[in-house]
């Protein structure tokens, strides 16, 4: 299966680079703006070390494609970024999830229309723990975007089911693994974990182990449910090296929140 | 949903959404519509799952499930526990759950007895 | 082989005629005899003012700073070689960046750490020094606590415009502790210098110049050292590593556990690398006080040791007179049941070395229940005169650190490089950095440092007790003399006598050297005990009889062995109906000979309390879990009590705890060193007993460095001391 994909991916980049120029006049002007310079793209030899090649008009058009969004929706929209890899990022409120997916939708010049995935992330350290992110792909303009924002355990988020139907199950999954509650989910139920599984499983103060296991007992010749017991030691790596060379110059990873909720905070 | 407590305190700036109810007495009719529900259900889930207890006990045991959340004051994390119970429910009464699921409600099956004398202690553990 | 000599001629100098040679050790050493603070050097870190002591190095001078210089081929601790170049900083007015480690500093300097000068200065000494080091990071031991990987992250570039071929270098064979992959060699020198500086062994040098330079002994031998494995610790990279931990794990996924060694009677503190229930290696942890940062070889690679002849099972002898294997259930009820049926005055206990306070008490505390009074400790020592009751005849009261203000040090019956490896090389970092003087009566050895032979005989002895001895006038002289007894002159059968002429040696010095110092303070101990095992003290502590020549006087029916694996005892010097209990984790010894065998947890596996020959308590902590159904020793002792029908009243560590401070208080001051007195009274009362001496000379056991690696039960059961032992003896095999 592997090998498959691997060679459907070789064509395709072979396809990417050898359609190119005709790809590119059938573009109607608008879209071009979208696509780097093709004299940009250096072809790799073996004698210059492989570095990413910056493509800062990428970048460019992405900033004000943002800042673009960012004027249209100006009450939502809390801060606009782009990674260095040239993601476009919105964090926006969680009470305008769904004007903010409707508008991306619908707005000639966004037209958002694929929600490729939803998911969210938990940082237990934060006083909103779980981050809901949504992914989106324009296919007209071969452009992707992702929406972050924010909630908590208690605190529900709106389904975007009626926007995106493709979200009903993306939804499910975020509620069975993280508990994150979607108001006016259709259907909004376990899909992945068992039933009768306790918990949340990624969230990050779930055990490792979770709570019970399931096993066939032989003397009551049925399956049971034990609460779980540790077999083998936790693996718990110390990348503190034994002998302390620079402490000075050894960082502690802090976990910074970001911006949006602190900015929001202040605000309220 | 122990933290829930702990949260709401965090959470005390910002202004939020219910999740269900609008206020206390709303959550509080929901939980007892909940609890009515499992109520009603209990001989049904005894007959399918073929338990070998009595209503009562069933009755006792739901009791004790929905007390031990009783501590919980925050309106939006009663609704949430009032919609996991109502899944909960509909999992049990669909027989999406298996009987070990319904019976580790009811007993530890396989509990072994610690001991906490020195001697049994030395006997049967390193530590 | 040039630098050796050059190095060697070096450390006949006293430190005041090199400066370079002893910078930080130097400056402790200079900073315990006197501090003042007026006469700092005022200089700036990146425009910080910062005080130093004048004659400290840049380098020194920014740590003060709270900046820290990259650097390969400084150490703390060895002398300045000034040859890596990653310490360059750039320091005002001068116009190239210096080598930070070497230059001195001077008044108003302004040094720049974090210019760009000296940031590019790092890259390119980094370039440099990454231009012939192999990229074998995934398969080299040191990665993830290598000082390259982490500085060139830090400091490095991140991309090199080396090309060329990478010199390759043929790997050295030096034994069968430490592995070489020469071609990982950055030609910092820690080695040598550590090899000629620390441990006295002259064995590593550098051979070649340039490219060409390599690290090695020159023909192929093995590096005859008793602290030979510290050069993996302070090899900044992976060209000298742990033979047998090679390929053994990462250092991130192991947990440590820091606790103390109980090979000697220095208790070295040591870090315990544990995986999934598994000693996987032993390190050093820094205490200034015992053994800075160095452990001997047997601390660190004894530790395979621990997993070969255990005891993991409870056994009996049965009918046949076979050991069995049976169960604590079965096996307890039997030893009670003796033990309640026995007369008191027929049990006895006899404890080992590697014994912890906790168990001595408890045995203590159950033999005494049923009024037995044979309890005796393998290790012999004195009786007559004070005998154990004074603390000051029985420890190294001058302490480790000590040694380091001491002026003249004479040993007797003892060689402190076998005896107690990091004790030496206190006395040998004295003897560079001090001028101390060093005599030694009995077996001539070599100490890794000059010393003054004087003889062997006991009349020696009697002499400069007496005066009449020319050593006695230099003993007159000195302002901190030490006079230190090794603990096998206690073997002997005048070992009074000896004890008795040492203090009157060590009395008179006292004395004089009061008056030498001029102060008439009483706070210069001169009398040392060095003991070889770690149990001694805190059993003579405990009022343990030194000694089993009770147990041969009153032979007894019903004998409990802790762990004694010295051969005090043997089956033949007991009576036939004699039922012997052995607790302990080694089958060495005395468990052949046992008729009931109790596993015991050897001292990675338990929290212990064990104190050191200057009276140190320290605490071991449990790394691992005793192996199959071995017991912590106190509680199998405790247990024991229950069954019998005489439970002893504590059930827990803290009660255990406060037990034994109950009897002797020092016992859970931990990591302190509570100083013993009476030193006067100790004198007399050993003359009012009429000691007496005879001829025999006074010798040494261990003479030879074949002799140091197997002393005990674990030594004896590890497979890599086996492989040293072997090495000392027949030279080095190819296959080692």
């Amino acid at each position: 299966m592997s090998r498959l994909f691997r060679s459907l991916w070789r064509r395709s980049t072979t396809l990417r680079y050898s359609n190119r120029p005709i790809a590119s006049a059938l573009q109607p002007c608008l879209l071009r703006r979208n696509y780097t310079n093709e004299t940009e793209v250096i072809a790799p030899t073996e004698q210059i070390p492989a570095v990413r090649a910056s493509a800062e008009v990428v970048k460019q058009q992405l900033v004000e494609f943002g800042d673009y969004i960012a004027q249209c929706l100006p009450k939502f929209i809390q801060q606009v970024q782009v990674t260095f890899t040239n993601e476009l990022e919105l964090l926006i409120t969680p009470d305008s999830v769904i004007p903010v997916c409707t508008f991306l939708r619908d707005n000639h010049l966004c037209q958002f229309t694929n929600l490729v995935d939803l998911t969210a992330v938990d940082v237990p350290t934060r006083p909103c723990r779980f981050e809901v992110v949504y992914n989106f792909l324009s296919i007209p303009y071969n452009q992707r975007i992702r929406v972050k924002t924010y909630t908590n355990e208690v605190t529900a988020i709106d389904s975007i089911c009626q926007v995106h139907p493709g979200a009903n199950w993306y939804e499910r999954e975020v509620w069975d693994m993280y508990g994150v509650f979607f108001r006016h989910h259709p259907d909004l139920r376990r899909i992945l974990t068992d039933y009768g599984f306790d918990g949340h499983p990624f969230r990050k103060d779930f055990p490792l182990s979770g709570y019970y296991e399931v096993r066939y007992d032989d003397e009551l010749q049925r399956i049971v449910r034990d609460p779980v017991e540790l077999a083998q030691e936790f693996r718990k790596f110390d990348l503190k090296t034994p002998w302390e060379v620079f402490p000075n110059y050894r960082k502690t990873p802090e976990i910074e929140a970001p911006a949006t909720e602190s900015s929001t905070e202040e605000k309220k | 949903m122990s933290t829930a407590g702990r949260i709401s305190q965090v959470m005390k700036g910002v202004p939020m959404k219910p999740v269900m109810s609008a206020n206390p007495v709303e959550a509080r009719r929901r939980v007892l519509t909940l609890y009515k529900q499992w109520y009603r259900a209990t001989p049904k889930i005894i007959e399918k799952f073929q338990l070998p207890y009595t209503v009562e006990k069933v009755h006792n045991r739901i009791r004790e499930e929905f007390m031990k959340n009783s501590h919980v004051r925050d309106v939006r994390a009663i609704d949430l526990l009032v919609i996991k119970g109502q899944m909960d429910l509909q999992e049990t009464i669909k027989m999406w759950k298996q009987p070990c699921h319904i019976k580790s409600y009811f007993h530890q099956e396989t509990a072994v007895e610690v001991p906490t004398d020195f001697l049994g202690k030395f006997f049967t553990q390193k530590h | 082989m040039l630098r050796i000599a050059t190095q060697k001629c070096c450390d006949q100098l006293p430190s005041r005629f090199l400066p370079f040679l002893s910078t930080k050790s130097g400056a402790a050493v200079a900073t315990r005899r006197h501090q003042s603070t007026d006469d700092k050097v005022e200089v700036f870190v990146n425009d910080k003012p910062v005080y130093v002591k004048p004659g400290s190095t840049v380098l020194q001078a920014c740590e003060i700073a709270g900046i820290q210089i990259p650097r390969f081929c400084y150490h703390d601790r060895l002398s300045v070689a000034g040859n890596c170049r990653m310490c360059l900083v750039e320091i005002e007015k001068s116009p190239k960046p210096q080598a930070s480690c070497a230059m001195p500093v001077m008044k108003g300097m302004r040094i720049k750490p974090d210019s760009d000068v000296s940031k590019k200065a790092r890259e390119g000494v980094m370039e440099f020094l990454l231009a012939n080091h192999p990229l074998d990071c995934p398969i080299c031991d040191q990665g993830g606590e290598c000082d390259l990987q982490d500085q060139s992250m830090m400091f490095g570039s991140d991309r090199s415009r080396f090309l060329e071929h990478k010199r390759a270098v043929e790997d050295k064979n030096i034994g069968p502790l430490i592995k070489t992959i020469m071609t990982r060699c950055i030609q910092c020198t820690r080695c040598v210098r550590f090899a000629d500086e620390v441990a006295g062994v002259s064995d590593l040098g550098t051979t070649g110049r340039g490219n060409d330079m390599q690290i090695g002994t020159y023909v192929e031998k093995m590096f005859k050292s008793e602290m030979s494995g510290n050069v993996i610790d302070i090899c900044p990279v992976g060209a000298l590593t742990s033979k047998p931990y090679a390929f053994t794990a990462r250092p991130w996924e192991t947990r440590k556990t820091e606790t103390v060694d109980v090979m000697d009677a220095v208790g070295s503190n040591i870090v315990v690398s544990t995986r999934a229930g598994d000693v996987l290696r032993i390190i050093p942890r820094l205490h200034e006080d015992i053994n800075e940062e160095w452990i001997s070889d047997k601390t660190r690679f004894a530790y395979d040791g621990l997993k070969r002849q255990r005891l993991t099972q409870p056994m009996l002898r049965n009918k046949q007179g076979q050991l069995v294997t049976c169960l604590w259930e079965d096996a307890l009820p039997f030893v009670a049941e003796k033990l309640s049926t026995t007369e008191g005055s027929k049990v006895a206990g006899i404890v080992g070395g590697f014994a912890d306070a906790e168990s001595l008490i408890c045995l203590k505390d159950l033999l005494n229940h049923v009024d037995s009074e044979g309890l005796c400790t393998e290790e012999l020592f004195i009786t007559d005169g004070a005998g154990t009751d004074l603390r000051s005849n029985y420890l190294l009261n001058t302490t480790i650190a000590g040694v380091e203000e001491a002026d003249l040090v004479l040993l007797i019956g003892t060689n402190p490089r076998f005896e107690a490896p990091l004790f030496n090389a206190r006395l040998r970092k004295s003897w560079i950095h001090n001028e101390l003087e060093v005599a030694l009566v009995g077996s001539k050895v070599d100490l890794t440092y000059s010393y003054e032979h004087l003889g062997d005989s006991t009349t020696t002895l009697k002499q400069i007790a007496d005066g009449t001895h020319p050593f006695s006038k230099r003993l007159k002289d000195a302002k901190n003399p030490m006079v230190v007894v090794g603990s096998e002159v206690f073997s002997r059968e005048d070992a009074f006598g000896v004890h008795a002429a040492v203090s009157a040696i060590a009395q008179n010095a006292t004395v004089t050297s009061q008056t030498n110092r001029g102060d008439g303070g009483a706070d210069w101990k001169v009398l040392n005990i060095l003991h070889k095992v770690a149990s001694q003290v805190a059993a003579l502590d405990l009022g343990y009889k030194p000694g089993v020549d009770h147990i041969r006087k009153n032979p007894p029916s019903l004998l409990f062995i802790l762990g004694a694996d010295g051969g005090a005892v043997t089956r033949e010097d007991l009576p036939k109906d004699c039922c012997v209990v052995y607790i302990g984790s080694h089958g060495d010894v005395s468990a052949p000979f046992a008729d009931v065998i109790l596993p015991g947890a050897a001292y990675t596996e338990k929290p212990g309390t064990y104190v050191n020959t200057e009276g140190r308590a320290q605490q071991t902590q449990a790394a691992v879990s005793p192996p199959g159904s071995a017991r912590e020793d106190w509680k199998i002792i405790r247990a024991l009590s229950e069954i019998s029908g005489m439970t002893l009243p504590y059930d827990d560590l803290e009660g255990v705890r406060s037990r034994m401070s109950e009897v002797s208080p020092n016992l859970t001051r931990y990591d302190a060193v509570e100083s013993a007195n009476y030193f006067k009274q100790a004198a007399e009362l050993a003359k009012l007993a009429k000691p007496q001496l005879v001829s025999k000379p006074l010798q040494s056991s261990q003479l030879s460095l074949a002799d140091f690696y197997m002393t005990d039960s674990i030594s004896r059961a590890s497979k890599t001391m086996a492989k040293c032992v072997k090495a000392a003896n027949e030279g080095l095999t190819p296959d080692l």
